[in-house]
């Protein structure tokens, strides 16, 4: 099985370079014949990746540590569940992975659109085929997952104790379907510039494509940090590693370009400026695995053998380069009547919104890119933390949220004063009710403090913003149709997706600002070493610590586990059991806390050391908020599922297009 | 106010303050290199980062004097983020002259935008009548503010 895992992968190779060429001389030369030959190859490239995929699969599950990969992610002890989800825990199989998605997701494009717009098709299929060369390269010629030991050993290392987690099987999929699904927009946005099919219909066909990696990428930022949250156990989500910003900055590019493609769409502007933040989106997602697989910036989540940074570098500096000499090249072709009534509007609102999302984008970039250009320039590599991206991001951000509330409430084209006062009037009289309601009960000591009251204030503010246009759609409904307050706000919603599934997101943005801003500034925790039978205080809890257990889950793995019963009002509350997990051949346990999560905060406890006579070291943490963070992101991915849910309405809209189009090219004499 | 937030200095809130702002200001320098600030840190060489920590704080140091031993003794990589001087000040400010720029940028390309539409607009009517009456005119205006397109 191995020789065939070994074997598809070349297959998969010289098909993807065939299929590559073919398009592109399809395309050039309009030969049919080719284009036939070409439009199999899809197929056959992602059946071989498949394939491939399946033979390294039973590998792991067979646990045939003849493979080097196999014995160095897995052991014959390991969960099944962690077996199948060590295929990504390396640089090799998380390479093969990456292919996987790609060739997957290249697949689906080509039957969704083999037989739509024949001039950006075959060059979007080839940008994708060159990109899935790229990977085959690497994995075929300098990270073979399928490479021997010549004397297999009885049994693997094992899987890093920190990955065997359930989020190891939810979030790096979740990551990498984002990442990976940029592709898409970026090859048709390519294809569109070697085509010169530049109106916007390449941003029609890849719309669901961005939305649904936007919803990925959003959705495997937020995995990412609940999984910190619960297995490295210091109390936080986010640390602002370089790989957790080389995850975010393409977040936040894609927003901006969610944002400022609509004004493309109703407008036909920023044609240039939409193309640039697509082919940024994407670099960024390259730039990422450069990032953990370079070892130039050190980070947590760098992969042992991370030898391949300046393949990525290579591959990063050609897609910018070329993609600038294209975009410069068709310029005259770009040109757009960019117009404008008036500087209040929702477009000039979208625009600051672009320069408020890039310039957190750049700040991480910056931040994340500054220990090399220290090291290059003074000879000293420093670190940029966690205290650097908050000073500089936090305000930034405050302003980004102001217009969360502003941007989709102002009126497009020209915001007039009597608009203005009709929209914002209430949400700003709600703003100040709530920051007096607020200033007598919250502490503003600190800046994280006064940072959060501001955070609060302007969370009212973009609620009250969003509800009010709920609140004017129901009633307007329910006058016109007589319908009930569900019926109306549900049918009003469903009938105009996009816009309210986007108000939706809008919501769980708040809620997540509002999570952060509470966590950071409220939160407060202790640590006490205690005999049995000892308690202490935390925020009117009393933590009362009542044993300590040895399990021997395992042959490699052995629990500790201190059994702490919450006391609240003199009455049993919670029993907490945080734990320290011990594995063979490995030099630091790993924690497993324990969470009591309430809408209020969450109660986190960490078994953090204990000895001999059963007394442990007990840290404690109180966050508040937490769980709004949580909830936040499920309500995005509402959101962005009501946005990306069909629209018949848009699909009958888009064949009367097509229809009317058709008419135009009509000559009398076929007719 | 966010200007002044941003120029203001971290003040510690509560007791116990101190070690918290060590954990955040020093990185952790196990053997394992985890890269991680010490306050995100949960390794044993962190714990006992910690301890010594503590006692110094105990023995009279002040947060200042503790960090600048441990710049003494690893080099300025021991610091979770760059000093505000020298070179290392335009890690600091670069990200703001960016946004300034760039804020400048948006509006230029936003006035030109505004300008154009003036002037095709003024070539499609010169000096035409208007043929609505003012109160028509007005009732469009409204009308058109409250249409959601």
């Amino acid at each position: 099985m191995n020789d065939i895992g070994e074997f598809t992968l070349l297959l998969a190779l010289a098909t993807a370079v065939y299929g590559c060429v073919a398009y592109i001389m399809s395309a050039r030369g309009n030969r049919i014949d080719l284009y036939l030959s070409a439009d199999k190859t899809p197929f056959i490239v992602w059946a071989c990746v498949m394939t491939s995929s399946i033979c390294l699969w039973r590998a792991f599950l067979t646990d045939d540590f003849s493979l080097q990969y196999v014995w160095a992610y897995s052991n014959i002890e390991l969960d099944t569940f962690y077996k199948v989800s060590s295929f990504w825990g390396g640089q090799k199989g998380s390479l093969l992975f990456w292919t996987l998605l790609l060739s997957t997701y290249m697949l689906v494009v080509y039957f969704q659109n083999r037989k739509k717009n024949l001039r950006v098709v075959p060059y979007a299929m080839a940008i994708m085929l060159v990109i899935v060369v790229f990977f085959l390269v690497l994995i075929n010629f300098s990270t073979n997952p399928f490479e021997r030991i010549p004397l297999p050993p009885e049994d693997g290392r094992g899987l890093n104790p920190l990955l065997q987690n359930y989020w190891m099987v939810i979030h790096p999929p979740t990551l990498y379907l984002g990442y990976v699904g940029f592709t898409v927009p970026f090859a048709f946005a390519v294809a569109a510039l070697i085509s010169k099919d530049l109106d916007d219909g390449w941003i029609r066909m890849t719309r669901k494509w961005t939305l649904i990696s936007w919803f990925f990428l959003c959705m495997g930022n937020l995995f990412g940090a609940s999984w910190a949250y619960v297995e490295l156990g210091w109390g936080g989500y986010w640390a602002w590693d370089p790989v957790e910003n080389a995850a975010f900055m393409p977040l936040l590019i894609a927003t901006a370009y969610l944002h400022s493609v609509m004004i493309q769409e109703k407008k036909d502007m920023m044609k240039v400026w939409n193309m640039s933040l697509i082919l940024l989106t994407f670099s960024m997602t390259i730039f990422g695995t450069f990032i953990t697989r370079s070892g130039l910036i050190q980070s947590v989540h760098t992969f042992d053998e991370a030898t391949l940074g300046y393949f990525f570098l290579g591959f990063l500096f050609v897609i910018i380069t070329s993609c600038a000499a294209l975009i410069i090249s068709r310029l005259p072709l770009l040109k757009s009547a960019n117009e404008l009534d008036s500087f209040l509007s929702r477009e000039s609102s979208f625009l600051f919104n672009n320069l408020l999302l890039l310039g957190i984008a750049f700040a991480t970039f910056w931040g994340t890119i500054f220990p090399i250009i220290s090291e290059a320039v003074r000879g000293v590599k420093i670190t940029v933390g966690p205290p650097f991206y908050n000073q500089v991001n936090v305000p930034i951000g405050l302003a980004l949220l102001a217009l969360v509330g502003i941007g989709p409430v102002i009126a497009w084209r020209r915001a007039t004063l009597s608009n203005l006062k009709k929209n914002f009037l209430k949400p700003l009289l709600a703003a100040m009710v709530g920051a007096m309601a607020m200033f007598p009960v919250i502490p503003l000591g600190s800046r994280a403090e006064i940072y959060t009251y501001a955070t609060f204030v302007i969370s009212i503010f973009v609620l009250s913003c969003i509800l009010a246009e709920f609140y004017k759609g129901t009633v307007a409904r329910m006058g016109l149709h007589e319908e009930s307050v569900a019926g109306a706000l549900s049918t009003m919603a469903w009938r105009n997706k996009r816009r309210y599934g986007g108000y939706i997101v809008h919501i769980g943005v708040v809620m997540i600002f509002a999570g952060i801003a509470g966590s950071q500034a409220y939160g407060t925790h202790t640590e006490k070493h205690l005999k049995l039978g000892e308690s202490f205080e935390i925020r009117g809890y009393t933590i009362r610590y009542e044993k300590l257990v040895a399990i021997e889950a395992t042959n490699i793995k052995t629990r500790i586990i201190a059994q702490l019963a919450v006391e609240r009002d003199g009455k049993r509350y919670w029993t907490g059991h945080p734990e320290k997990e011990f594995y063979k051949g490995q030099n630091q346990p790993v924690s497993e806390v324990d969470v009591l999560s309430t809408w209020k905060e969450d109660l986190y406890m960490i078994l953090a050391d204990f000895r001999e006579d059963e007394s442990a070291t007990i840290k404690v943490y109180v966050n508040p908020m937490v769980s709004w963070m949580w909830t936040g992101g499920w309500i995005i991915a509402f959101g962005a599922m009501v946005s990306m849910w069909p629209d018949r309405l848009e699909q009958r809209r888009r064949l009367d297009r097509i229809r009317k189009q058709e008419q135009l090219f009509l000559s009398p004499a076929q007719e | 106010m966010l200007a002044w937030l941003f120029i203001s200095p971290i003040s510690p809130a509560g007791a116990g303050a101190l070690l918290q702002d060590l954990e955040n200001a020093l990185m952790c320098k196990c053997d394992d290199k985890c890269g991680k600030v010490l306050i995100n840190c949960t390794c044993s060489t962190s714990d006992k980062t910690r301890g010594t920590f503590t006692k110094m704080l105990e023995s009279g140091l002040t947060v200042e004097q503790i960090i600048k031993m441990q710049v003494d003794k690893y080099g300025e990589t021991v610091l979770s983020a760059p000093t505000k001087f020298g070179f290392n000040l335009t890690a600091w400010v670069m990200p703001f002259v960016a946004l300034v720029a760039g804020g400048f940028g948006v509006r230029k390309v936003l006035s030109s935008w505004v300008r154009k539409k003036d002037d095709s607009d003024s070539a499609e009517s010169p000096n035409e009548e208007p043929e609505i009456s003012e109160k028509y005119s007005k009732r469009l205006k409204d009308e058109l503010d409250g249409i959601e397109l």
